[in-house]
C-alpha cells in the first residue's frame, strides 16, 4: 500500500468518527431540549407582566420586561405562598426522615436477621403496593380522625410514610444485600455493635440506596394530591398541590395563568434542587474496593 | 513449657437439623501457625468462623489462653480476622480502616496513631495511608487487611483462605511474609486454606479435616509421610500417592496383576483374603528392570515439566498409577515399565481405609513414647 493510500483511509476512517460523533451529540441535544424546554417556558412565562400574562402564550418569553407580579398575585390566594410553601416544605422533609429511618432500619433487620416469618413478612409488605391507596383514604380518614390527626400535617405524614415504606424498605433491603457480609464481620470483629456498627460502617455503603428513598419519599410527598386534599380542611393547612388546584381553577372564572406559571416554577424548585443535591450518591460506584 | 494458645473441647456445629461440625478437640500451643486443610464443605472455615465468634458454637467450648470465650462477642475474644475478601471499609482510607478497631475500642489518639505506623511499617504500606481501598491493588488491599489485624494486638490471627483471591505470583510473595510476620510476631495463628502448598509450607501443625471430622493433626513431615488413612494420604501430595486396591495374600504380601508385592504386614493383622489399600507416593516409584516385587506398567501420556516427568500409567489390572521420572531418559507413551521402590516408602491402608503400621515399628514406636 502506497503512503498516499495509507493516508486517504486515514482520512475517510476521521471524517466517518467525526460524522458520527456529530450526530451523537446532535441527538443528544435534541432530547435534551426536548426535556428542558416545558420547564424553560414555565419559568420564562412566570416574569411575564400581569397584563401580558392572558395573552396567547407566543413566544414564551417576556416581551414587554421582567417583572415579578405573577408570584405577587399567587401570593394572594389561600394563606399566602408561604405558608403552603412551609407547609409543603415541613409534610416533605417529616416524611424524608421518618421513611429513611424506619427503612433503614427495616431493610437492614430484613436482610441480616433470621427470624420466623420473615419472607411471608416481607412478601406482606410488598404486597400492600398491589393496593390503590384511593382505596383505603375512607378508613385512613377514619383511623386519623380517632387519633385526633386529621387535619393536621403530622397526620398527613404518617399517611405519605406508611405510602412510601413498602417501596423504601424493598429498595434498603436490597441495598443492605449488596453489602458483603464479611464487611460487617470485620467490623463486629473491630467491636462496632449493632447502632455503631449501621451508622459508622453500613450507612455509607447504603447510601446510594437511601439518596433513592429520600428522592422519593420527597418527589412523592411534595407533589401528593388526593390525600392532601381530603385529609386537610383548613385553609392555612393546605399544601402547595391544593393552592395549585384552587389557582388552577381561578376565581369568577377567570384563570390567572401568570399565577399558574409561578406556581409551578415555585413547585418545581425544589425537587430539582434535591435531585441534584442527592443523584451523584447513586452515580457513584461507592462498593469499589470493599472486596476483591 | 509451651502454654496452650487455643484450646476447642468436643465442638459441634448444626445448622437446624444438619449437624456440619462432629464434635472437635484439638489443642493448640501458644505462638505455633495451624493450618486447617480439607476439601471444600469439610467445615474448616465454619470451624474458623466459630473460633472468631462469628458463628455461633452449638456444643462445646473455647479456650484462647485460659480464657473460656466460647459466648464472648468477637471483639473480646483477643483475635483478628483477615478474609479471603478482605473486607476492608471502602468509604474509609487505609489510616481510618487501620484504626477504626482502635477507636471503637475508645484507645488514646497517640496510641492509635503510634500502632498504625508500627503496623504500616512491618508491612510496607505507609505511602498507601491516605488512599481508599478502591485505589489499592489486591495484594496492597491483602496487606491492609493484615495491617487492621496487627493493629488490634490480638492473641490469635486467623486467616480465611486470605490468598486465594491473589494471582499465583502475588500468593507466593505473600506467602512468604506471612511466614515472616509469624516469626516477627510470634502469635499464634491459625490459617484456613484449601491449598496444600500453603499448607506444607507455613505450618507448625496441619489439621486435616473432612465432613466435620479431624481426619489427622500433625506436623507437614508426618501428615506427608505417615498419613493416618487413605483420606490424608490421598489429600496431601501433588500429584496424590497413588492408592491401589488389592488383597491379603497372607505371609506378608499382597498381589497386584501377575506381581507379588511384599507388604510388611502381619499375618495377626489381617487375615488372607481381606482388601489392603497400597499406598505409594508418585516419587517413590523409581523405573527398574522386571523382577520380583515390581509392577508392570504402561505409560498412558506423561507431563514434562523440566526437572521432572509425570508419567500416568495403566497397570496390568487397569488400575491407574502415577510416577514420578526425573530421569533424563525419556519415555514414550505406550512405552511398558517395571517400577520398584523401597519396602520402607509402602504405606498399607486396611478395608477401611485405616493405616496399618508394620507390627515390629509399631511397638519399637510405642516403646520410644513410654
Amino acid at each position: 500500500m502506497t503512503p498516499s493510500t495509507t493516508s486517504l483511509s486515514k482520512l475517510r476512517r476521521a471524517r466517518k468518527a467525526s460524522r458520527a460523533n456529530g450526530a451523537y451529540h446532535a441527538t443528544g441535544i435534541a432530547i435534551c431540549l426536548f426535556f428542558l424546554s416545558p420547564f424553560v417556558i414555565t419559568f420564562l412565562a412566570s416574569f411575564r407582566h400581569g397584563t401580558e400574562a392572558r395573552l396567547p402564550p407566543l413566544p414564551p418569553w417576556p416581551t414587554g420586561g421582567i417583572s415579578i407580579d405573577s408570584y405577587l398575585s399567587l401570593d394572594t390566594f389561600g394563606a399566602g405562598i408561604w405558608q403552603h410553601m412551609i407547609n409543603s416544605l415541613i409534610v416533605s422533609i417529616a416524611t424524608v426522615v421518618l421513611t429513611v429511618a424506619v427503612s433503614l432500619l427495616a431493610g437492614y433487620g430484613f436482610s441480616r436477621y433470621r427470624f420466623p416469618l420473615k419472607n411471608v413478612l416481607f412478601v406482606l409488605i410488598i404486597a400492600t403496593l398491589m393496593i390503590p391507596f384511593q382505596s383505603i383514604l375512607t378508613p385512613l380518614f377514619i383511623i386519623l380522625a380517632k387519633m385526633g390527626l386529621n387535619n393536621s400535617l403530622l397526620g398527613l405524614t404518617l399517611v405519605y410514610v406508611t405510602l412510601q415504606l413498602p417501596f423504601s424498605v424493598f429498595m434498603m433491603r436490597n441495598a443492605f444485600d449488596a453489602v458483603p457480609k464479611e464487611i460487617e464481620e470485620a467490623a463486629r470483629i473491630d467491636g462496632a455493635r449493632d447502632l455503631k456498627l449501621l451508622v459508622r460502617v453500613l450507612l455509607p455503603l447504603v447510601l446510594p440506596g437511601v439518596a433513592t428513598v429520600a428522592i422519593f419519599a420527597f418527589l412523592n410527598a411534595w407533589n401528593e394530591f388526593l390525600a392532601a386534599l381530603i385529609l386537610l380542611s383548613s385553609n392555612e393547612k393546605y399544601t402547595l398541590p391544593v393552592l395549585m388546584m384552587a389557582v388552577r381553577a381561578g376565581r369568577l372564572g377567570a384563570v390567572n395563568w401568570g399565577a399558574v406559571q409561578a406556581g409551578v416554577a415555585v413547585m418545581t424548585i425544589p425537587c430539582l434542587i434535591i435531585f441534584l443535591l442527592l443523584q451523584r450518591y447513586y452515580m457513584r460506584g461507592l462498593m469499589a474496593g470493599a472486596v476483591k | 513449657m509451651t502454654e496452650t494458645g487455643v484450646v476447642l473441647t468436643d465442638i459441634r456445629k448444626s445448622f437446624g437439623n444438619l449437624e456440619v461440625i462432629h464434635g472437635i478437640d484439638l489443642m493448640i500451643t501458644e505462638g505455633s501457625f495451624v493450618v486447617f486443610v480439607g476439601p471444600s464443605g469439610c467445615g474448616k472455615s465454619t470451624l474458623l468462623r466459630m473460633i472468631a465468634g462469628l458463628e455461633e458454637v452449638t456444643d462445646g467450648e473455647i479456650e484462647i489462653k485460659g480464657r473460656n470465650v466460647t459466648d464472648l462477642d468477637p471483639s473480646d475474644r483477643g483475635i483478628a480476622m483477615v478474609f479471603q475478601s478482605y473486607a476492608l471499609y471502602p468509604h474509609m482510607s487505609v489510616r481510618e480502616n487501620l484504626a477504626f478497631g482502635l477507636k471503637m475500642a475508645r484507645t488514646p489518639e497517640r496510641e492509635i496513631d503510634a500502632r498504625v505506623r508500627a503496623a504500616s511499617a512491618i508491612l510496607k504500606i505507609d505511602p498507601l495511608l491516605e488512599r481508599r481501598p478502591g485505589q489499592l491493588s489486591g495484594g496492597q488491599r491483602q496487606r491492609v487487611a493484615i495491617g487492621r489485624a496487627i493493629v488490634r494486638k490480638p492473641d490469635v490471627f486467623l486467616f480465611d483462605e486470605p490468598l486465594s483471591n491473589l494471582d499465583a505470583e502475588l500468593r507466593v510473595s505473600m506467602r512468604i511474609e506471612i511466614a515472616r510476620l509469624h516469626r516477627e510476631l510470634g502469635n499464634t495463628m491459625i490459617y484456613v486454606t484449601h491449598d496444600q502448598t500453603e499448607a506444607m509450607t507455613l505450618a507448625d501443625m496441619i489439621v486435616v479435616l473432612r465432613d466435620g471430622r479431624v481426619e489427622q493433626t500433625g506436623s507437614p513431615r508426618e501428615i506427608y509421610e505417615n498419613p493416618a488413612n487413605t483420606f490424608v494420604a490421598g489429600f496431601i501430595g501433588s500429584p496424590r500417592m497413588n492408592l491401589l486396591k488389592t488383597e491379603y495374600a497372607g505371609d506378608g504380601s499382597a498381589w497386584i496383576g501377575k506381581n507379588r508385592i511384599a507388604t510388611q504386614i502381619d499375618d495377626k493383622q489381617v487375615a488372607a483374603g481381606d482388601r489392603l489399600t497400597l499406598g505409594i507416593r508418585p516419587e517413590h516409584m523409581n523405573v527398574g528392570t522386571d523382577g520380583e516385587g515390581t509392577m508392570r506398567a504402561r505409560v498412558d501420556f506423561f507431563e514434562y515439566l523440566g526437572g521432572t516427568q509425570f508419567l500416568y500409567c495403566q497397570l496390568e489390572d487397569g488400575q491407574t498409577v502415577t510416577a514420578e521420572h526425573r530421569s533424563p531418559v525419556p519415555v514414550q507413551a505406550g512405552e511398558i515399565l517395571h517400577f520398584r521402590w523401597q519396602a520402607d516408602d509402602l504405606r498399607v491402608f486396611d478395608a477401611e481405609g485405616l493405616r496399618l503400621r508394620p507390627l515390629d515399628r509399631c511397638t519399637a514406636q510405642r516403646g520410644q513414647s513410654i
